[in-house]
C-alpha cells in the first residue's frame, strides 16, 4: 500500500476538519479524492505530507508512519500543489535545485533529463516570473519527479488553468501512470478530469468519506433512462403506476425500478399511444454520482 | 547535504532585490550621515571640544572618528529595522507565499530546515555589519584622513582617543559584537517567524519587544536591573572603546546575547514543530 490512513481525525480548535477517515491507495493506482470546498481533501493531504498533524488515527506513506518516520515516509514522493509557488526572482532550474537538494542530491544530467521530460527545455533559466500558468504547473511537476517519486500526490492540479491547460495537465497525468509507472491521488474539484484519468476514488463530506470505490463501478451501476417524449409528465405517471420506474428526474430523465427494462417501458407508452420519440439507458457519469452522493449526504450533515 | 542547502537558503536571501536595496538604504544612510558631518556645525563643534581639552583637531578627526559616527544612526535604528524585517520573513513569508508548503512535502524534518534557514541569517546578519563598517570607513576615508580616532562619551565614563592602529582593532572588534548584536534582533524576529502570523506581525513584534526593553531600561527604578533587559547587552559593541576595556563585562554580554539567540531558535523551533501548515 502506497497510502493508508486508519481512522484519522483532525480537529482544528472545536472544529472537525477529517473525522475517522480510512483510506488505502494501493500501488499502481490513479486514485481519485472528492469533495467540496472544505470537505478536508487538503487536510488529508496535509496528513500524509506531514505537514499537517493528525489529532488522532495513524497516517502511512510508503509504508512509513508520517508522524513518527517523516523522512523516511517521503523520500520518493513527489507533491505539486494547487498554486505552485516558486522563487519567482530565481530561475526554473534554479528553483529545481534547491527544491530538489530537500530530499537528496541531485545531478545535473537528472535535473536535464526532468526538464527535458516535462518541455521546459531551452527555458529553464529564465526567471520564474516570466513563466506562463501552464509553464509553473510544468515546473511543479518537475520538482516532484526530480527524486525519481513512486508516489505523487496532486491537490488540485488544474486551478487556474484554461481548457488546454487543464487538457495537458491530464494527458501529463496519464504518461506519468503509464510511462513512469506512478501511483499517483489527485485531489480534484474537476469530474471530468477524475473520471477519465482515475481507477477508484473516494468521496469526502464535512470531512467524513462518504464513498470509495472503482470508477468502473459507479460508471456500470443502474443509471438513468433518458425519455423523449411530447408529453413527459403522463408518460412519467403511466409508467410509475404501472412499477416500471421508481421516479423521474430532471424534467427529462426516469429511473427504472430494479429488474425493468426500457424495452417495457416504451411498449407500454406506445400502447397507451403516448409517442415514444426516443428512449435509451444513459451511462452514469461521475458528476451524477457524485451529486447524489453529495445530496443524500446533506441532511446527515446538517442534522450533524 | 547540509552545505548544499544552506547554499541554497543564501541564494533565496541574496537572489532578492530587496536585499540590495537595503544594502543601499543604508549606503545612503552613511552618505548623509557623511555630509551632514563635513557640511554642518557638527563638525567644528567636534573640533571646539577637542581644542577645549588641548588636542589638536586634525589629530582627532579622521576617518576612523567619522566612520564610528556615520554608524551611530545604523545601529539604533536602520540595522534593527532591517534586520528584523529579513528574519521576519525567514519562515512567515516562505508560508505566506507558499513556498514552504513545497518544502515541506519533501524529506527534510522541520528542525533542520530552520537550521538552515537561521544559519543563512546568521550570514546574511555577518555580511550586512561587516560590509557596513567596511563602507562607512571607505566613505570617511574619501574625505578625512587616517589620523587618531575620537570616541564620543559613554555614560560614566570620558570620551576616547586611539591611535590609529589601536583604533582600527578597536573597531573591527566593535564590529564583530555588532554581529552578535544583529544575529540577536534577526533571531527575535525569526523566533516570532515561526509561529502562525505574517511576516510584517513577526517584524513588528520583535520590534516592539526591543522598544519596550529600551523604555523599561531607562527608567529609573530598573536602574539596578540593567543586566536583566537584552537592550542594555546590545550596547556592547560600544563598550569596547571604553579604557580600560572592560572585557568580563563585554563577555557577559556576548554569552547573555548568544544565549538569548539560542533560546529564540529554540523557542520558535519549538512552535514550528507543533504548528500546521496549510494552504
Amino acid at each position: 500500500m502506497m497510502i493508508s490512513l486508519q481512522q484519522v481525525q483532525k480537529k482544528f480548535g472545536a472544529q472537525i476538519a477529517v473525522d475517522d477517515l480510512t483510506l488505502v491507495v494501493p500501488r499502481g493506482e490513479i486514485f481519485g479524492l472528492l469533495g467540496h470546498n472544505g470537505a478536508g481533501k487538503s487536510t488529508a493531504i496535509g496528513m500524509m505530507l506531514g505537514q499537517v498533524w493528525p489529532t488522532r488515527g495513524e497516517v502511512k506513506v510508503c509504508g512509513f508512519d508520517v508522524t513518527i518516520q517523516r523522512t523516511r515516509a517521503l523520500q520518493q514522493v513527489g507533491a505539486i500543489f494547487e498554486t505552485p509557488a516558486f522563487y519567482d526572482y530565481l530561475s526554473g532550474r534554479r528553483n529545481l535545485e534547491i527544491l530538489s537538494h530537500y530530499t537528496a542530491p541531485t545531478s545535473p544530467e537528472r535535473i536535464r533529463q526532468v526538464v527535458d521530460w516535462v518541455g521546459l527545455t531551452g527555458r529553464e533559466q529564465s526567471a520564474v516570473k516570466t513563466y506562463s500558468h501552464g509553464m509553473r504547473a510544468r515546473l511543479a511537476i518537475a520538482q516532484a519527479l526530480l527524486p525519481a517519486p513512486e508516489l505523487l500526490i496532486f491537490d488540485e492540479p488544474g486551478s487556474g488553468l484554461d481548457p488546454e491547460g487543464i487538457a495537458e495537465m491530464r494527458q501529463t497525468i496519464a504518461r506519468l501512470h503509464r510511462e513512469l509507472g506512478l501511483t499517483i491521488l489527485l485531489s480534484s474539484h474537476l469530474l471530468g478530469e477524475v473520471e477519465q484519468l482515475c481507477t477508484r476514488i473516494a468521496v469526502l463530506n464535512h470531512g467524513r468519506k462518504v464513498f470509495e470505490g472503482q470508477i468502473a463501478d459507479i460508471k456500470a451501476a443502474r443509471g438513468r433512462v433518458l425519455l423523449k417524449t411530447p408529453d413527459f409528465g403522463t408518460a412519467v405517471a403511466l409508467l410509475r403506476e404501472r412499477g416500471i420506474i421508481t421516479g423521474a428526474v430532471d424534467g427529462k430523465s426516469v429511473v427504472l425500478h430494479e429488474g425493468r427494462t426500457t424495452a417495457e417501458a416504451a411498449r407500454i407508452l406506445v400502447e397507451a399511444n403516448i409517442p415514444v420519440e426516443g428512449i435509451w439507458l444513459r451511462e452514469q457519469t461521475l458528476e451524477d454520482f457524485y451529486l447524489d452522493l453529495v445530496k443524500a449526504a446533506a441532511p446527515a450533515a446538517d442534522r450533524n | 547535504m547540509f552545505f548544499a542547502q544552506l547554499k541554497n537558503e543564501l541564494w533565496k536571501l541574496f537572489g532578492k532585490k530587496r536585499t540590495y536595496i537595503g544594502f543601499g538604504a543604508f549606503v545612503l544612510a552613511q552618505a548623509v550621515m557623511l555630509l551632514m558631518f563635513k557640511y554642518t556645525h557638527w563638525q567644528s563643534r567636534l573640533e571646539q571640544l577637542l581644542a577645549q581639552n588641548g588636542y589638536l583637531a586634525a589629530d582627532y578627526i579622521s576617518a576612523l572618528t567619522v566612520a564610528l559616527v556615520m554608524l551611530w544612526p545604523q545601529i539604533a535604528l536602520l540595522m534593527p529595522l532591517y534586520v528584523t524585517l529579513v528574519g521576519g520573513d525567514m519562515v512567515a513569508k516562505e508560508v505566506e507565499d507558499g513556498t514552504l508548503r513545497m518544502i515541506l512535502s519533501r524529506p527534510i524534518s522541520r528542525l533542520r530546515l530552520l537550521l538552515v534557514k537561521w544559519l543563512a541569517g546568521v550570514v546574511f546578519a555577518a555580511v550586512l555589519v561587516l560590509a557596513l563598517g567596511v563602507i562607512a570607513l571607505g566613505f570617511a576615508r574619501l574625505y578625512f584622513p587616517w589620523t587618531g580616532m575620537f570616541v564620543f562619551p559613554q555614560p560614566n565614563s570620558t570620551f576616547g582617543l586611539f591611535p590609529p592602529d589601536q583604533g582600527l582593532v578597536l573597531y573591527i572588534f566593535s564590529h564583530l559584537f555588532m554581529v552578535v548584536n544583529a544575529v540577536t534582533l534577526l533571531s527575535l524576529a525569526f523566533m516570532f517567524s515561526c509561529f502562525n502570523m505574517k511576516p510584517a506581525a513577526a517584524t513588528i513584534l520583535a520590534l516592539s519587544f526591543l522598544f519596550v526593553n529600551v523604555v523599561i531600561q531607562h527608567i529609573p527604578f530598573f536602574e539596578e536591573y540593567q543586566n536583566w533587559f537584552i537592550t542594555h547587552h546590545l550596547e556592547c559593541w560600544y563598550w569596547v572603546f571604553q579604557q580600560p576595556v572592560q572585557w568580563p563585562q563585554i563577555l557577559q554580554s556576548v554569552l547573555t546575547l548568544l544565549a538569548a539567540s539560542a533560546t529564540a531558535f529554540l523557542i520558535g523551533a519549538m512552535g514550528f514543530q507543533v504548528r500546521d501548515i496549510k494552504s
